[in-house]
Protein backbone atom coordinates (compact mmCIF):
# COMPACT_ATOMS: atom_id res chain seq x y z
CA UNK A 1 0.00 0.00 0.00
CA UNK A 2 1.74 2.81 -1.01
CA UNK A 3 1.31 5.64 -3.45
CA UNK A 4 3.93 8.49 -2.64
CA UNK A 5 1.74 11.27 -3.91
CA UNK A 6 -0.55 10.65 -1.00
CA UNK A 7 1.71 9.50 1.48
CA UNK A 8 4.14 12.38 1.30
CA UNK A 9 0.65 15.30 1.62
CA UNK A 10 1.31 16.72 5.09
CA UNK A 11 -1.79 17.86 7.50
CA UNK A 12 -1.28 19.32 10.78
CA UNK A 13 -2.38 16.43 13.21
CA UNK A 14 -4.84 18.09 16.09
CA UNK A 15 -3.15 15.50 18.48
CA UNK A 16 0.60 15.54 17.87
CA UNK A 17 -0.42 19.92 17.10
CA UNK A 18 2.62 19.24 14.26
CA UNK A 19 3.09 18.81 10.28
CA UNK A 20 2.51 14.93 9.60
CA UNK A 21 3.11 13.01 6.92
CA UNK A 22 -0.43 10.59 5.58
CA UNK A 23 2.42 8.24 6.31
CA UNK A 24 2.44 8.60 9.59
CA UNK A 25 -0.99 8.41 9.90
CA UNK A 26 -1.30 5.29 8.36
CA UNK A 27 0.99 3.76 11.11
CA UNK A 28 0.38 5.34 14.34
CA UNK A 29 -2.43 3.73 15.48
CA UNK A 30 -2.74 0.68 17.93
CA UNK A 31 -1.34 -2.47 17.07
CA UNK A 32 -1.04 -2.46 13.01
CA UNK A 33 -4.08 -0.08 12.77
CA UNK A 34 -3.99 3.56 10.89
CA UNK A 35 -4.83 6.04 13.54
CA UNK A 36 -8.34 6.45 14.72
CA UNK A 37 -8.92 9.78 13.46
CA UNK A 38 -7.45 9.39 9.82
CA UNK A 39 -10.38 9.67 8.53
CA UNK A 40 -11.15 13.37 10.49
CA UNK A 41 -8.47 14.36 9.88
CA UNK A 42 -8.16 13.68 5.58
CA UNK A 43 -11.65 13.36 4.48
CA UNK A 44 -11.24 17.21 3.37
CA UNK A 45 -8.25 16.52 1.55
CA UNK A 46 -9.00 13.44 -0.23
CA UNK A 47 -11.35 10.64 -0.69
CA UNK A 48 -9.67 9.10 2.00
CA UNK A 49 -12.42 6.14 3.36
CA UNK A 50 -12.06 4.90 -0.72
CA UNK A 51 -8.48 4.42 -0.26
CA UNK A 52 -8.35 3.00 2.89
CA UNK A 53 -10.35 0.54 1.44
CA UNK A 54 -8.62 -0.43 -1.19
CA UNK A 55 -5.52 -0.64 0.74
CA UNK A 56 -6.01 -2.02 3.63
CA UNK A 57 -7.33 -5.92 4.96
CA UNK A 58 -10.80 -5.84 5.21
CA UNK A 59 -10.42 -6.89 9.01
CA UNK A 60 -8.19 -3.85 9.51
CA UNK A 61 -10.47 -1.68 7.81
CA UNK A 62 -13.37 -2.71 9.53
CA UNK A 63 -11.09 -2.81 12.87
CA UNK A 64 -10.34 1.30 12.35
CA UNK A 65 -14.19 2.01 11.41
CA UNK A 66 -15.65 0.88 14.04
CA UNK A 67 -13.15 1.26 16.78
CA UNK A 68 -13.40 3.85 19.47
CA UNK A 69 -11.42 5.57 21.95
CA UNK A 70 -11.08 5.01 25.36
CA UNK A 71 -11.65 7.50 28.24
CA UNK A 72 -8.49 9.10 29.67
CA UNK A 73 -9.04 8.73 32.95
CA UNK A 74 -10.18 4.63 32.37
CA UNK A 75 -6.59 4.76 29.91
CA UNK A 76 -4.61 5.79 32.87
CA UNK A 77 -5.99 3.40 34.98
CA UNK A 78 -5.16 0.48 33.01
CA UNK A 79 -2.12 1.82 31.92
CA UNK A 80 -0.70 2.57 35.62
CA UNK A 81 -2.21 -0.74 36.67
CA UNK A 82 -0.52 -2.53 33.37
CA UNK A 83 3.02 -0.75 34.61
CA UNK A 84 2.62 -1.72 38.03
CA UNK A 85 2.84 -5.40 37.03
CA UNK A 86 5.84 -5.14 35.31
CA UNK A 87 7.69 -3.45 38.18
CA UNK B 1 -8.23 56.37 21.09
CA UNK B 2 -10.07 53.44 21.79
CA UNK B 3 -9.63 51.59 24.86
CA UNK B 4 -9.27 48.37 22.94
CA UNK B 5 -7.77 45.99 25.90
CA UNK B 6 -9.40 45.84 28.96
CA UNK B 7 -7.47 44.98 31.93
CA UNK B 8 -7.61 44.11 35.51
CA UNK B 9 -5.67 44.84 38.27
CA UNK B 10 -3.30 42.40 39.50
CA UNK B 11 -4.98 42.55 43.09
CA UNK B 12 -8.36 42.13 41.03
CA UNK B 13 -6.99 38.67 39.58
CA UNK B 14 -9.64 35.47 41.03
CA UNK B 15 -8.74 33.97 44.03
CA UNK B 16 -11.06 30.79 43.56
CA UNK B 17 -11.35 28.70 40.76
CA UNK B 18 -15.17 27.53 40.04
CA UNK B 19 -16.03 24.22 40.10
CA UNK B 20 -18.88 23.06 37.93
CA UNK B 21 -19.62 20.16 39.64
CA UNK B 22 -21.15 21.45 42.43
CA UNK B 23 -24.20 22.56 40.26
CA UNK B 24 -24.42 19.72 37.79
CA UNK B 25 -25.38 15.98 37.84
CA UNK B 26 -22.42 14.12 36.41
CA UNK B 27 -22.31 10.25 35.41
CA UNK B 28 -18.90 8.66 36.75
CA UNK B 29 -16.93 6.86 34.21
CA UNK B 30 -17.07 2.82 34.96
CA UNK B 31 -14.39 0.36 35.24
CA UNK B 32 -14.03 -2.94 33.97
CA UNK B 33 -15.75 -4.36 36.58
CA UNK B 34 -19.01 -1.93 35.62
CA UNK B 35 -18.59 0.46 39.12
CA UNK B 36 -16.92 3.59 39.05
CA UNK B 37 -13.58 4.48 39.17
CA UNK B 38 -12.71 5.22 42.82
CA UNK B 39 -9.75 7.70 44.11
CA UNK B 40 -7.54 5.23 45.11
CA UNK B 41 -7.27 3.83 41.67
CA UNK B 42 -5.41 7.05 40.54
CA UNK B 43 -3.45 7.10 43.46
CA UNK B 44 -0.67 5.92 42.14
CA UNK B 45 -0.77 8.47 39.14
CA UNK B 46 -1.91 11.49 40.88
CA UNK B 47 -1.12 13.10 44.19
CA UNK B 48 -4.16 13.04 46.84
CA UNK B 49 -4.74 16.81 46.68
CA UNK B 50 -5.25 17.20 43.04
CA UNK B 51 -7.73 13.56 43.10
CA UNK B 52 -9.81 15.32 45.87
CA UNK B 53 -10.36 18.11 43.38
CA UNK B 54 -11.29 15.68 40.92
CA UNK B 55 -14.18 14.57 42.50
CA UNK B 56 -14.57 17.63 44.61
CA UNK B 57 -18.23 19.33 44.92
CA UNK B 58 -17.63 22.41 46.57
CA UNK B 59 -18.69 25.14 43.75
CA UNK B 60 -15.48 27.72 45.44
CA UNK B 61 -11.89 26.45 45.75
CA UNK B 62 -9.63 28.56 47.37
CA UNK B 63 -6.59 29.44 44.48
CA UNK B 64 -3.16 29.10 47.02
CA UNK B 65 -0.84 32.12 46.71
CA UNK B 66 1.68 30.69 45.87
CA UNK B 67 0.12 29.13 42.44
CA UNK B 68 -1.49 33.13 42.23
CA UNK B 69 2.15 34.75 42.25
CA UNK B 70 3.29 32.46 39.54
CA UNK B 71 0.17 33.16 37.45
CA UNK B 72 0.53 36.97 38.18
CA UNK B 73 3.61 36.73 35.61
CA UNK B 74 0.89 36.95 32.71
CA UNK B 75 -2.58 37.13 34.74
CA UNK B 76 -4.94 38.88 34.74
CA UNK B 77 -4.63 38.66 30.89
CA UNK B 78 -6.63 41.12 28.53
CA UNK B 79 -10.13 41.15 27.34
CA UNK B 80 -9.47 42.66 24.10
CA UNK B 81 -12.12 44.32 21.93
CA UNK B 82 -11.89 43.45 18.26
CA UNK B 83 -12.82 46.45 16.66
CA UNK B 84 -10.82 46.13 13.18
CA UNK B 85 -12.53 42.63 13.16
CA UNK B 86 -16.17 44.18 13.69
CA UNK B 87 -15.33 46.62 11.06
CA UNK B 88 -14.15 43.74 8.35
CA UNK B 89 -17.29 42.35 9.67
CA UNK B 90 -19.64 45.15 8.94
CA UNK B 91 -21.36 43.69 12.32
CA UNK B 92 -23.41 45.52 14.68
CA UNK B 93 -22.10 43.04 17.25
CA UNK B 94 -19.54 43.77 20.15
CA UNK B 95 -16.86 40.62 19.94
CA UNK B 96 -14.55 40.31 22.64
CA UNK B 97 -11.41 37.79 23.08
CA UNK B 98 -9.86 37.17 26.19
CA UNK B 99 -6.13 36.91 25.16
CA UNK B 100 -4.62 33.67 26.48
CA UNK B 101 -1.72 33.85 24.14
CA UNK B 102 0.24 36.22 26.06
CA UNK B 103 1.12 33.50 28.94
CA UNK B 104 5.13 32.59 28.43
CA UNK B 105 4.60 29.29 26.84
CA UNK B 106 1.80 30.91 24.48
CA UNK B 107 -1.20 28.92 25.34
CA UNK B 108 -4.10 28.76 28.12
CA UNK B 109 -2.42 25.47 29.25
CA UNK B 110 -0.11 26.81 32.06
CA UNK B 111 -3.21 27.68 33.91
CA UNK B 112 -3.44 24.14 35.26
CA UNK B 113 0.70 23.16 34.97
CA UNK B 114 1.12 25.84 37.22
CA UNK B 115 -1.13 24.98 40.01
CA UNK B 116 -0.73 20.97 39.06
CA UNK B 117 3.06 21.43 39.38
CA UNK B 118 2.10 23.52 42.96
CA UNK B 119 -0.02 20.82 44.41
CA UNK B 120 2.44 17.99 43.04
CA UNK B 121 5.33 19.53 45.24
CA UNK B 122 2.54 20.16 48.18
CA UNK B 123 2.42 16.65 48.31
CA UNK B 124 6.18 16.05 48.44
CA UNK B 125 6.38 15.05 44.88
CA UNK B 126 9.94 15.66 43.62
CA UNK B 127 9.18 15.14 39.74
CA UNK B 128 6.28 15.05 37.65
CA UNK B 129 6.54 12.95 34.10
CA UNK B 130 3.87 13.94 30.71
CA UNK B 131 3.94 12.94 27.48
CA UNK B 132 3.41 15.39 24.31
CA UNK B 133 2.54 15.60 20.97
CA UNK B 134 4.22 19.11 19.55
CA UNK B 135 5.25 20.16 22.58
CA UNK B 136 2.57 22.93 23.91
CA UNK B 137 2.00 21.15 27.20
CA UNK B 138 5.01 19.60 27.43
CA UNK B 139 6.08 23.38 27.17
CA UNK B 140 3.09 24.57 29.58
CA UNK B 141 4.49 21.94 32.58
CA UNK B 142 8.02 22.37 31.82
CA UNK B 143 7.77 26.57 32.90
CA UNK B 144 5.58 25.55 35.26
CA UNK B 145 7.67 23.28 37.30
CA UNK B 146 10.48 25.04 36.64
CA UNK B 147 8.93 27.79 38.62
CA UNK B 148 8.58 25.37 41.68
CA UNK B 149 11.79 23.90 41.22
CA UNK B 150 10.41 20.41 40.61
CA UNK B 151 12.01 17.99 38.10
CA UNK B 152 9.65 17.69 34.61
CA UNK B 153 10.40 14.78 32.43
CA UNK B 154 8.84 15.27 29.12
CA UNK B 155 8.05 12.36 26.97
CA UNK B 156 7.77 13.89 23.12
CA UNK B 157 6.64 11.80 20.23
CA UNK B 158 9.62 10.79 18.25
CA UNK B 159 8.52 12.50 15.00
CA UNK B 160 7.59 15.92 16.70
CA UNK B 161 11.10 15.91 18.44
CA UNK B 162 12.88 16.03 14.87
CA UNK B 163 10.68 18.45 13.51
CA UNK B 164 9.88 20.55 16.33
CA UNK B 165 13.09 21.66 17.75
CA UNK B 166 11.62 24.88 19.39
CA UNK B 167 9.12 23.55 21.58
CA UNK B 168 11.92 21.43 23.22
CA UNK B 169 14.21 23.96 23.18
CA UNK B 170 11.97 26.14 25.51
CA UNK B 171 11.18 23.08 27.29
CA UNK B 172 14.70 23.02 28.34
CA UNK B 173 15.20 26.53 28.76
CA UNK B 174 12.93 26.02 31.58
CA UNK B 175 15.32 23.26 32.84
CA UNK B 176 12.92 20.59 31.55
CA UNK B 177 13.89 16.99 30.20
CA UNK B 178 12.54 15.69 26.98
CA UNK B 179 13.16 12.86 26.12
CA UNK B 180 11.61 11.13 21.93
CA UNK B 181 9.37 8.95 22.94
CA UNK B 182 10.08 5.46 22.23
CA UNK B 183 12.81 5.51 24.75
CA UNK B 184 14.88 3.12 26.48
CA UNK B 185 13.95 4.54 29.73
CA UNK B 186 10.66 2.56 30.17
CA UNK B 187 9.34 -0.69 29.28
CA UNK B 188 6.83 0.14 26.84
CA UNK B 189 9.42 2.02 25.20
CA UNK B 190 11.49 -0.05 24.84
CA UNK B 191 8.98 -2.87 23.38
CA UNK B 192 7.99 -0.70 20.56
CA UNK B 193 11.66 -0.01 19.84
CA UNK B 194 12.59 -3.77 19.66
CA UNK B 195 9.12 -4.31 17.08
CA UNK B 196 10.64 -1.55 15.19
CA UNK B 197 13.98 0.85 15.82
CA UNK B 198 12.84 3.54 13.68
CA UNK B 199 9.55 4.03 14.80
CA UNK B 200 8.18 7.67 14.71
CA UNK B 201 6.50 6.78 18.04
CA UNK B 202 3.17 7.56 18.86
CA UNK B 203 1.33 9.25 21.42
CA UNK B 204 -0.40 6.28 22.93
CA UNK B 205 3.27 4.91 23.26
CA UNK B 206 3.96 8.39 25.02
CA UNK B 207 1.33 8.49 27.15
CA UNK B 208 2.12 4.90 28.30
CA UNK B 209 5.94 5.89 28.92
CA UNK B 210 5.07 8.60 31.26
CA UNK B 211 2.42 6.70 33.02
CA UNK B 212 4.84 4.12 33.80
CA UNK B 213 7.93 5.99 34.48
CA UNK B 214 6.02 7.88 37.41
CA UNK B 215 4.19 4.54 38.72
CA UNK B 216 7.52 2.44 38.54
CA UNK B 217 9.33 4.73 40.41
CA UNK B 218 9.67 2.93 43.72
CA UNK B 219 10.49 6.36 46.31
CA UNK B 220 6.63 7.74 45.54
CA UNK B 221 7.76 10.90 44.64
CA UNK B 222 7.21 10.89 41.43
CA UNK B 223 3.47 11.39 39.46
CA UNK B 224 2.18 12.09 36.17
CA UNK B 225 0.58 15.19 34.95
CA UNK B 226 -1.94 15.33 32.31
CA UNK B 227 -3.22 19.03 30.69
CA UNK B 228 -6.43 18.03 29.60
CA UNK B 229 -10.34 16.40 30.18
CA UNK B 230 -9.86 15.93 33.77
CA UNK B 231 -11.96 17.47 36.14
CA UNK B 232 -9.71 19.52 38.27
CA UNK B 233 -7.89 20.61 34.63
CA UNK B 234 -11.23 22.66 33.78
CA UNK B 235 -11.57 23.71 37.24
CA UNK B 236 -8.14 25.44 37.36
CA UNK B 237 -9.41 26.88 33.39
CA UNK B 238 -11.69 28.51 34.92
CA UNK B 239 -9.52 31.94 36.07
CA UNK B 240 -10.39 32.74 32.14
CA UNK B 241 -14.08 32.97 32.29
CA UNK B 242 -13.82 34.60 35.96
CA UNK B 243 -11.31 37.30 34.54
CA UNK B 244 -13.69 37.41 31.71
CA UNK B 245 -16.64 38.30 33.70
CA UNK B 246 -15.19 40.77 35.55
CA UNK B 247 -14.11 42.89 32.21
CA UNK B 248 -17.07 42.67 31.23
CA UNK B 249 -18.47 44.56 33.90
CA UNK B 250 -16.14 47.06 33.63
CA UNK B 251 -16.90 48.34 30.60
CA UNK B 252 -21.07 47.29 31.76
CA UNK B 253 -21.20 44.81 29.02
CA UNK B 254 -22.33 40.53 29.18
CA UNK B 255 -22.01 38.01 26.45
CA UNK B 256 -25.17 37.20 24.72
CA UNK B 257 -22.50 34.33 23.01
CA UNK B 258 -20.12 32.61 24.43
CA UNK B 259 -17.32 30.52 22.06
CA UNK B 260 -14.36 28.30 22.36
CA UNK B 261 -12.80 25.28 20.80
CA UNK B 262 -14.03 22.24 22.33
CA UNK B 263 -10.95 20.22 21.80
CA UNK B 264 -10.38 17.87 24.66
CA UNK B 265 -12.19 20.97 26.36
CA UNK B 266 -10.12 22.62 28.70
CA UNK B 267 -10.00 25.99 26.57
CA UNK B 268 -13.58 26.08 25.90
CA UNK B 269 -14.49 25.19 29.88
CA UNK B 270 -12.53 27.38 31.16
CA UNK B 271 -14.15 30.16 29.50
CA UNK B 272 -17.59 29.02 29.37
CA UNK B 273 -18.36 27.25 32.76
CA UNK B 274 -18.49 30.49 34.93
CA UNK B 275 -20.90 31.73 32.92
CA UNK B 276 -22.68 28.63 32.28
CA UNK B 277 -22.84 29.06 36.06
CA UNK B 278 -25.01 31.95 35.80
CA UNK B 279 -27.05 29.92 32.67
CA UNK B 280 -27.96 27.32 34.86
CA UNK B 281 -29.47 30.30 37.57
CA UNK B 282 -31.28 31.50 34.56
CA UNK B 283 -29.47 33.83 32.70
CA UNK B 284 -30.08 34.04 28.56
CA UNK B 285 -27.12 33.14 26.95
CA UNK B 286 -25.38 30.63 23.96
CA UNK B 287 -22.97 28.96 24.98
CA UNK B 288 -20.98 27.45 21.53
CA UNK B 289 -18.62 24.97 22.02
CA UNK B 290 -17.12 24.27 18.32
CA UNK B 291 -15.30 21.49 17.14
CA UNK B 292 -14.13 20.47 13.89
CA UNK B 293 -16.67 19.49 10.91
CA UNK B 294 -14.72 16.19 10.16
CA UNK B 295 -15.27 14.76 13.86
CA UNK B 296 -18.59 16.02 14.96
CA UNK B 297 -18.94 14.24 17.96
CA UNK B 298 -21.03 16.64 19.91
CA UNK B 299 -23.04 17.70 17.05
CA UNK B 300 -23.73 14.06 15.90
CA UNK B 301 -23.52 11.48 18.27
CA UNK B 302 -25.85 10.20 20.57
CA UNK B 303 -24.82 10.14 24.18
CA UNK B 304 -24.32 6.48 25.61
CA UNK B 305 -22.66 4.23 28.05
CA UNK B 306 -20.25 2.50 25.63
CA UNK B 307 -16.93 0.82 25.60
CA UNK B 308 -14.13 1.50 24.08
CA UNK B 309 -13.64 -0.82 21.54
CA UNK B 310 -15.43 -3.16 19.70
CA UNK B 311 -14.26 -6.26 21.57
CA UNK B 312 -15.50 -4.39 24.80
CA UNK B 313 -12.98 -5.20 26.99
CA UNK B 314 -12.32 -1.60 28.08
CA UNK B 315 -14.38 0.34 30.68
CA UNK B 316 -18.10 2.15 29.89
CA UNK B 317 -18.11 5.49 29.71
CA UNK B 318 -20.89 8.04 29.29
CA UNK B 319 -20.16 9.58 25.85
CA UNK B 320 -20.93 10.55 22.52
CA UNK B 321 -20.78 7.90 20.33
CA UNK B 322 -21.80 5.99 16.73
CA UNK B 323 -21.56 2.76 17.38
CA UNK B 324 -19.47 -0.25 17.28
CA UNK B 325 -21.11 -1.31 14.31
CA UNK B 326 -20.92 1.71 12.31
CA UNK B 327 -19.26 1.63 8.61
CA UNK B 328 -18.86 5.34 7.65
CA UNK B 329 -20.39 6.11 4.00
CA UNK B 330 -18.22 7.05 1.24
CA UNK B 331 -16.10 10.29 1.63
CA UNK B 332 -17.89 11.61 4.37
CA UNK B 333 -16.62 9.07 6.63
CA UNK B 334 -14.14 11.27 8.31
CA UNK B 335 -16.54 13.57 10.05
CA UNK B 336 -18.51 11.01 11.90
CA UNK B 337 -15.71 9.61 14.84
CA UNK B 338 -15.89 9.99 17.91
CA UNK B 339 -12.92 11.72 19.72
CA UNK B 340 -12.28 12.51 23.28
CA UNK B 341 -14.06 15.17 25.07
CA UNK B 342 -14.37 16.30 29.03
CA UNK B 343 -17.07 14.73 30.77
CA UNK B 344 -18.23 17.74 32.19
CA UNK B 345 -18.53 19.70 28.63
CA UNK B 346 -19.87 16.20 27.20
CA UNK B 347 -22.70 16.50 29.71
CA UNK B 348 -23.37 19.90 29.53
CA UNK B 349 -24.25 19.76 25.69
CA UNK B 350 -26.61 16.40 26.54
CA UNK B 351 -28.42 18.49 29.27
CA UNK B 352 -28.54 21.73 26.65
CA UNK B 353 -27.01 24.15 28.23
CA UNK B 354 -24.33 23.85 25.48
CA UNK B 355 -25.00 24.29 21.81
CA UNK B 356 -21.92 22.22 20.04
CA UNK B 357 -21.47 23.32 16.63
CA UNK B 358 -18.74 22.77 13.86
CA UNK B 359 -16.67 24.26 11.22
CA UNK B 360 -14.63 23.14 8.16
CA UNK B 361 -10.77 22.98 8.33
CA UNK B 362 -11.05 25.49 5.77
CA UNK B 363 -13.33 27.89 7.42
CA UNK B 364 -11.24 27.83 10.55
CA UNK B 365 -7.54 28.73 8.66
CA UNK B 366 -9.70 31.01 6.26
CA UNK B 367 -10.80 33.16 9.82
CA UNK B 368 -7.51 32.65 11.18
CA UNK B 369 -6.03 34.92 8.26
CA UNK B 370 -8.52 37.41 8.48
CA UNK B 371 -8.29 37.75 12.04
CA UNK B 372 -4.47 37.81 11.81
CA UNK B 373 -4.73 40.20 9.42
CA UNK B 374 -7.49 42.40 11.24
CA UNK B 375 -6.37 42.01 15.07
CA UNK B 376 -2.37 40.96 14.29
CA UNK B 377 -1.94 37.94 16.71
CA UNK B 378 -1.61 35.03 14.28
CA UNK B 379 -3.87 32.02 16.24
CA UNK B 380 -3.23 29.00 17.21
CA UNK B 381 -4.41 26.61 14.66
CA UNK B 382 -7.14 25.72 17.84
CA UNK B 383 -8.23 28.68 18.54
CA UNK B 384 -9.11 29.39 14.49
CA UNK B 385 -12.29 27.19 15.08
CA UNK B 386 -13.48 29.25 17.66
CA UNK B 387 -12.72 32.50 15.31
CA UNK B 388 -14.58 30.53 12.18
CA UNK B 389 -17.88 30.80 14.67
CA UNK B 390 -17.14 33.82 15.71
CA UNK B 391 -17.20 35.64 12.22
CA UNK B 392 -21.04 33.56 11.57
CA UNK B 393 -21.89 34.59 14.50
CA UNK B 394 -21.26 38.07 13.74
CA UNK B 395 -22.48 37.73 10.36
CA UNK B 396 -25.71 36.62 11.63
CA UNK B 397 -26.04 39.51 14.31
CA UNK B 398 -25.78 41.80 11.36
CA UNK B 399 -28.14 39.52 9.28
CA UNK B 400 -30.80 40.09 12.09
CA UNK B 401 -29.77 43.36 13.22
CA UNK B 402 -28.89 42.90 16.78
CA UNK B 403 -26.11 44.22 18.70
CA UNK B 404 -24.82 41.26 20.49
CA UNK B 405 -22.05 41.12 22.79
CA UNK B 406 -19.69 37.79 21.74
CA UNK B 407 -17.01 36.38 23.43
CA UNK B 408 -14.64 33.95 22.30
CA UNK B 409 -10.81 32.43 23.81
CA UNK B 410 -8.54 33.08 22.08
CA UNK B 411 -6.76 30.12 23.32
CA UNK B 412 -2.74 30.88 22.01
CA UNK B 413 -0.82 31.90 19.43
CA UNK B 414 0.27 30.27 16.18
CA UNK B 415 3.65 31.16 15.94
CA UNK B 416 5.07 27.91 16.31
CA UNK B 417 2.64 26.14 14.16
CA UNK B 418 3.11 28.49 10.60
CA UNK B 419 3.37 24.83 8.87
CA UNK B 420 -0.25 24.19 9.11
CA UNK B 421 -0.97 27.98 7.60
CA UNK B 422 1.30 27.09 4.72
CA UNK B 423 -0.81 23.98 3.99
CA UNK B 424 -4.09 26.14 3.95
CA UNK B 425 -2.41 28.77 2.06
CA UNK B 426 -1.00 26.07 -0.81
CA UNK B 427 -4.43 25.30 -1.38
CA UNK B 428 -4.36 21.98 0.42
CA UNK B 429 -7.74 21.76 2.08
CA UNK B 430 -11.31 21.83 0.53
CA UNK B 431 -14.67 21.99 1.64
CA UNK B 432 -16.67 19.17 1.83
CA UNK B 433 -20.33 19.40 3.65
CA UNK B 434 -21.70 16.29 5.63
CA UNK B 435 -25.11 15.09 5.07
CA UNK B 436 -27.43 14.15 7.92
CA UNK B 437 -28.98 11.25 6.12
CA UNK B 438 -25.45 9.77 6.64
CA UNK B 439 -25.45 10.35 10.35
CA UNK B 440 -26.92 7.93 12.84
CA UNK B 441 -27.02 4.69 10.90
CA UNK B 442 -25.77 2.04 13.90
CA UNK B 443 -27.64 3.87 16.79
CA UNK B 444 -29.44 0.42 17.08
CA UNK B 445 -26.22 -1.02 18.61
CA UNK B 446 -26.89 -0.13 21.91
CA UNK B 447 -30.52 -1.22 22.13
CA UNK B 448 -29.00 -3.35 24.90
CA UNK B 449 -26.57 -1.30 26.16
CA UNK B 450 -26.93 0.68 29.74
CA UNK B 451 -27.87 4.35 29.26
CA UNK B 452 -26.55 7.29 31.05
CA UNK B 453 -28.50 9.26 32.76
CA UNK B 454 -29.95 12.57 30.89
CA UNK B 455 -29.38 13.93 34.48
CA UNK B 456 -30.56 17.55 34.52
CA UNK B 457 -28.80 20.04 36.76
CA UNK B 458 -31.31 22.57 36.91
Amino acid sequence: MSDPNIDNMELRCPRLGSLIPFRYCLISGEGDLPCMKIMDCWWEIFDVDAYLKENLPAEAYNKLVTAQPRSKVATIVEIAEEAKKNK
Amino acid sequence: MRNRQIFLKPEEIPRQWYNILADIKINPPLGPDGKPISPDQLAPVFPMNLIEQEVSTERWIDIPDEVLDVLSIWHPTPLVRAYNLEKVLGTPAKIYFKNESVSPPGSHKPNTAVPQAYYNKAFGIKKITTETGAGQWGSALAFACCQYGIECRVFMVRISFDQKPYRKTMMATWDANCVPSPSNETKAGRDALEQNPDTPGTLGIAISEAIEAAVADDSGQTRYSLGSVLNHVMLHQTIIGLEAKKQLEKVGDYPDVVIGCAGGGSNFAGLAFPFTQDKINGRQIDILPVEPAGCPTLTQAPFVYDHGDTAKYTPMLPMYSLGHTFVPPPFHSGGLRYHGMAPTVSQLVDEGLFEARSVTQSDAYRAGILVARTEGIIPAPETTHALALTIAEAQKAREEGKEKVILFNWSGHGQLDLGAYEAYLAGNIKDIELSPEDLHGSEKVYADYPKPQHLKSR
